[in-house]
């Protein structure tokens, strides 16, 4: 077989080998859906991709984050509820957008701190805690919100955050605000992620909780900093949903993204038992979702279809990744019954 | 004499590393208790656990009253009647002691239902017939047993119909002096009732007592298979230990006077008032059975455990070590003895492995430098020789011996004042290990305070300034290198004699 050249190899390794199955699937997804359609590979088309990954796109960075340390955190799509309507009261009282970003993300924060606190402290299984505030902040949300109705909100500045455009000119549509504060933070999280202490501490605590303890990692306090982080996402997402519904909205818009969430960070190559997961990876698969969920649209599949083939990618997400593993352990039982030591 | 009930021939078993067991052959004959005695890691477990079924031997054979068992499953082993009272009984919590005794093989009625009169009946009248009735009730849950019932539990889950060989494993640790005279009134019934026997333990007075012969192992290779009658306690511990030191290693005296660690009063759970101190330059050797409680001495000084009383002195200074974190910034490592469970995240690569422990040291800003990850730890896993493809493969891909090196490099990067080595070179090939020893030895000269926790006696004997030996949650005097002797070890480790 040939070398692969320099070039090559460098993209390569800056996508990473566990993604390029995700790259494949996409590409062959994309060319499927472009043969059915031609509108699809049109700038709108592509930019109302882009606008709609940024919700989940924000939810899955943390999430990443969450599932890598071996937690799970189902209370997401409940956090950006509270922090939509928050988002919205703040906004309407003081017509101030910076004021209305930052609630968002406090109120994330403090919610992922309760999280974290019932996890840590009450020693409840994160599954178990963040279920059982998936529906606590939910009705938190409709508490919050006056009669438990949407909060309208018609401040354009601070519509532009969900719905605003960059560089628009002639017939290019401007690349979608939110796509960008996406990329941001995401960018932000992989750099986290691959080359800081924090960072890689994480990886250290899902592989393996004890060995990360004795050597010298603080299980609480990463787990406070994890599930805060992840918060504070969510609830950044909730200030967008705010802004493109021009609403505060306790449920609508917020239901089931933990699900997508979810499901695009296992996609992405994390395992459940924690200890791997890519930012990179995680976005391919918000790509990949977004993409399929605008084919289906594009191609008029009923949403009840859509939510059928959600529930599938999940569990084949799942699937992979435990197939990975017992290969993986197939590998290294063959090479210890070789006598490779 | 009759045919033996239990034959083993030329029996062979390969851990990646170490040969466990070889040229094995053993025969138990109706009626007989056959002692089992060696060290720790001398085999014993091996033998038992081939014999239930959970390991499959590499070579020879077992037949069981005639009829070939050789590559039986745990399930297969029992009806061939083979059964084995473990040490550490798995007792189910949440239901009765009958059904504890019972599980996996309940009476039945019609239907799939239980049959819990037949099994009651039967309990009762197993316990009358072997003389626990009255010690353990049939209806109380697992949840509440003590110890020794639990072990009865365990003893009469082995009784049941169809049973040929029982073995024991440590059956007395657990046991008071009354306790343990019943259990041996039940063996001699046993051995009445025609059953063969197979009796492990490290209480060599017990096994002069009980056991018809004695059968001694030494590194996996039988060294004597004697009438007891015919032996002494003090013959059998010189088989057991009277090994060649053939890889023995020669350290210079490096001790220096300052003292690194410093232990004045300790207790917690498992240790009642115990004083120490390590000096720089000095490697302390700590023996001890298994459960002797030195593991948990070092987790409690590297602050993964709680003391309940004492000090702890870093160089001099009063140190409180709550946790790992507080241990480490201590400049304390600990390289636990499980190293899968405990020492290595096997999911990450081998340079996040190696590095983990002084990734502050090596941030800037808590951001890390590839480079400086990689210039800290490669020299350590080149002087290791540890095998990997690259420095990013996945540690779980690595074989047992390079993975253990893993745990090692990680600790001889960090550099601390005092080391913890639980069991440095369990499972290292021979070549790896003389490299550790040569690094420990290093280590030492550098002024490092070393703490040692093995159960390989030329390991203790070679590389120790001093040994410690630990029994009963108290520790000896310590004992200098030049009267340490393989035999004064064991025996002060067995307690069968006081320094």
């Amino acid at each position: 077989m040939n070398k692969p050249d320099g070039f090559l190899k460098r993209i390569m390794q800056a996508i990473g080998a566990e993604n390029l199955s995700l790259i494949i699937a996409l590409l062959a997804m994309v060319a499927l859906i472009a043969s059915q359609t031609e509108f699809f590979f049109s700038a709108r088309n592509l930019f109302n991709i882009a606008q709609n990954m940024a919700v989940v796109g924000l939810i899955a960075v943390g999430m990443t984050l969450v599932i890598v340390s071996a937690g799970l955190d189902i209370s997401v799509g409940s956090i950006a509820g509270c922090a939509s309507v928050m988002t919205a009261l703040v906004v309407v009282s003081t017509g101030s957008v910076l004021a209305g970003i930052g609630i968002s993300l406090l109120v994330g924060l403090a919610l992922g701190l309760v999280n974290a606190g019932i996890i840590s402290f009450l020693r409840v299984n994160p599954v178990v805690a963040t279920l059982a505030t998936f529906s606590a902040f939910r009705g938190i949300a409709f508490l919050i919100a006056p009669g438990g109705r949407p909060v309208g909100v018609l401040d354009p500045t601070f519509a532009q955050l969900g719905s605003g455009r960059l560089f628009q000119m002639g017939e290019f549509p401007g690349v979608p605000v939110a796509f960008v504060i996406l990329l941001v933070v995401a960018l932000g999280a992989h750099f986290v992620m691959s080359t800081t202490v924090f960072g890689r501490s994480i990886y250290s605590m899902g592989g393996n909780p004890v060995a990360a303890r004795l050597a010298g990692i603080n299980l609480t306090r990463m787990r406070f900093a994890i599930y805060a982080i992840s918060g504070a996402l969510s609830g950044l997402a909730g200030a967008i949903v705010t802004a493109r519904t021009s609403s505060g909205q306790p449920a609508s818009g917020t239901q089931g993204l933990e699900l997508e969430a979810i499901t695009a960070v296992f996609l992405g190559g994390a395992l459940l038992a924690g200890g791997k997961g890519t930012i990179v990876g995680s976005m391919l698969a918000v790509l990949l979702l977004a993409t399929l969920s605008n084919g289906m649209n594009l191609l008029g599949i009923p949403t009840f279809y859509q939510l059928v083939a959600k529930g599938l990618l999940l569990v084949l997400a799942v699937a992979i990744g435990q197939w990975r593993m017992a290969h993986a352990e197939r590998v290294q039982a063959r090479l210890t019954s070789t006598g490779a030591t | 004499m009759q045919d033996p009930i239990l034959e083993i021939r030329d029996v062979g078993k390969s851990f990646p590393g170490v040969k466990a067991l070889s040229n094995l052959s053993m025969s138990v004959h109706r009626g007989e208790i056959v002692a089992f005695v060696g060290e720790n890691g001398a085999g014993k477990s091996t033998l038992l656990k081939i014999l239930s079924g959970d390991y499959q031997l590499d070579e020879g054979s077992v037949l069981l009253d005639g009829v070939e068992a050789s590559h039986a499953s745990p399930l297969e082993a029992r009806l061939a009647g083979f059964r084995l009272v473990r040490q550490e009984p798995e007792i189910v919590p949440d239901i009765s002691v009958a059904e504890n005794i019972f599980i996996g093989e309940y009476p039945r009625r019609s239907g799939g239902r239980v049959d819990f009169v037949q099994m009651r009946n039967t309990v009762t009248d197993m316990l009358r017939r072997y003389g626990f009735w009255g010690l353990v009730d049939i209806d109380a849950s697992g949840r509440s047993l003590s110890p020794a019932q639990m072990h009865i539990v365990e003893i009469m889950r082995a009784l049941k119909q169809g049973v040929k060989v029982v073995a024991f494993d440590e059956p007395t640790s657990s046991l008071t002096h009354d306790e343990t005279e019943r259990l041996y009134e039940l063996i001699r019934q046993l051995k009445a009732d025609g059953l063969g026997i197979i009796y492990v333990s490290h209480r060599l007075h017990e096994v002069m007592e009980i056991s018809d012969r004695v059968a001694v192992l030494k590194d996996g290779v039988p060294t004597g298979d004697l009438k007891t009658a015919d032996t002494t306690e003090a013959h059998i511990v010189s088989l057991m230990v009277g090994r060649e030191l053939e890889h023995g290693f020669k350290r210079e005296e490096t001790t220096r006077d300052e003292v690194v660690l410093e232990v004045e009063g300790l207790s917690s759970r498992w240790h009642d008032n115990i004083s120490f101190r390590i000096r720089a330059g000095e490697i302390v050797g700590f023996a001890g059975l298994v459960g002797a409680g030195r593991t948990e001495l070092a987790k409690v000084l590297f602050g993964e455990y709680q003391k309940q009383a004492g000090v702890v002195r870093i160089c001099g200074q009063e140190t409180r070590i709550r946790s790992p974190a507080d241990a480490i910034a201590a400049s304390i490592g600990f390289a636990p003895e499980n190293r899968k469970a405990e020492g290595l995240i096997l999911v990450r690569s081998v340079i996040e492995n190696a590095s983990m422990a002084v990734y502050s040291a090596l941030s800037r800003f808590g951001v890390l430098r590839n480079q400086q990850m990689i210039s800290a730890v490669s020299p350590f896993i080149e002087r290791l020789e540890i095998k990997t493809p690259s420095l990013t493969q996945d540690v779980g891909k690595l074989s047992g011996g390079n993975q253990q090196k893993v745990v090692l490099a990680r600790w001889l990067a960090a550099n601390p004042r005092l080391l913890i080595l639980d069991e440095p070179t369990r499972a290292v090939d021979v070549g790896a290990k003389m490299e550790i020893y040569r690094l420990m030895d290093m280590l030492a000269r550098e002024g490092m305070a070393i703490m040692m926790i093995s159960s390989e006696m030329p390991e203790l004997i070679s590389m120790s300034d001093r040994i410690i030996v630990m029994n009963n949650q108290k520790i000896s005097q310590p004992v200098e290198k030049c009267d340490a002797t393989e035999e004064r070890i064991v025996n002060m480790a067995l307690g069968t004699a006081t320094a």
